[in-house]
């Protein structure tokens, strides 16, 4: 038994709007996300958010994931939120999170990874997803 | 038993692959995976940024080389807020607490060599110092 690391990474640039996470970095088109063969568990999600707080604005962001890999139907998981009094300067550091799910999945098949902010839009944030399989 | 390996180094640009291969005052230690050591069992890393610049990004750690046994791992770590409309002497700030992830349960091979890199993405903050730890275990 071993786990096995998926992620990717996106923007939001507006607010309640689907943002779907399709890049890696420096791998600007990775290709779908595939449940890895032999997966029989999405054991967890660990999420990591950046705000550029350019709006002072508060909002909050979740991710859905979706897809014929998710043989239950999707699923949404709120990862953090943001806010500042005015836009005129901001810095600071966030940790990663990691959320317990045990959803079950189809090996071979697609898990799309979308973004969302909520509440007042917030500037442009980057989010990065990493769904961690169980074999 | 566990054994541990620690590196650094700096991240300056988003969107590049960048290997850690330092550990402060040790410029070269071993990445070869310690004998009898079969899994990554822990993962921790941290990131903080000077904020020279405005914008967003995420951190991840990719971990490969003949040591996976299981292909490149892909696992995102932290994030970085910046907003420069402040002068330097104004600004806050950013400490960076760290990304602890257990029972990581990564397949090594044992006495072969692991690469450790990290990678950021979105917009640039500025430059950015990461150190990444790995516990491996049976």
């Amino acid at each position: 038994m071993a786990k096995l690391y998926r992620s990717r990474e996106g923007q939001i640039t507006a607010v309640d709007t689907k943002s779907q996470l399709t890049t890696l970095g420096s791998e600007t088109a990775p290709g779908p996300l595939l449940v890895p063969q032999g997966a029989k568990l999405l054991k967890a999600v660990i999420t990591a958010l950046a705000c550029d707080q350019s709006v002072a604005a508060d909002g909050s962001f979740f991710i859905r994931l979706e897809g014929p890999g998710l043989p239950e139907g999707p699923e949404t998981l709120a990862i953090g939120s943001s806010g500042v009094a005015v836009a005129t300067g901001g810095h600071g550091s966030r940790s990663a999170n990691r959320i317990e799910v045990d959803v079950p999945v189809v090996p071979a098949n697609e898990i799309l990874i979308f973004a969302e902010n909520a509440g007042e839009d917030t500037g442009t944030e980057t989010v990065g997803v990493t769904l961690e399989f169980i074999t | 038993m566990a054994r541990t390996i620690t590196v650094e180094g700096d991240l300056n640009a988003v969107d590049t692959r960048t290997l850690l291969t330092a550990q402060g005052s040790v410029t070269a230690p071993s990445l070869v995976i310690p004998a009898g050591m079969t899994k990554i069992k822990k993962i921790i890393a941290t990131a903080a940024a000077d904020g020279l610049a405005a914008g967003e990004s995420v951190h991840f750690l990719r971990l490969g080389g003949n040591a996976v046994k299981n292909g490149e791992q892909v696992i995102v770590f932290g994030g970085e807020d910046s907003q420069t409309v402040q002068t330097g002497s104004d600004a806050a700030p950013s400490l960076g607490s760290y990304f602890m992830l257990g029972d990581v349960d990564i397949d090594v091979t044992p006495s072969d060599t692991l690469t450790i890199a990290v990678e950021s993405a979105g917009v640039d903050v500025g430059d950015m110092t990461v150190a990444v730890t790995l516990v491996y275990g049976k």
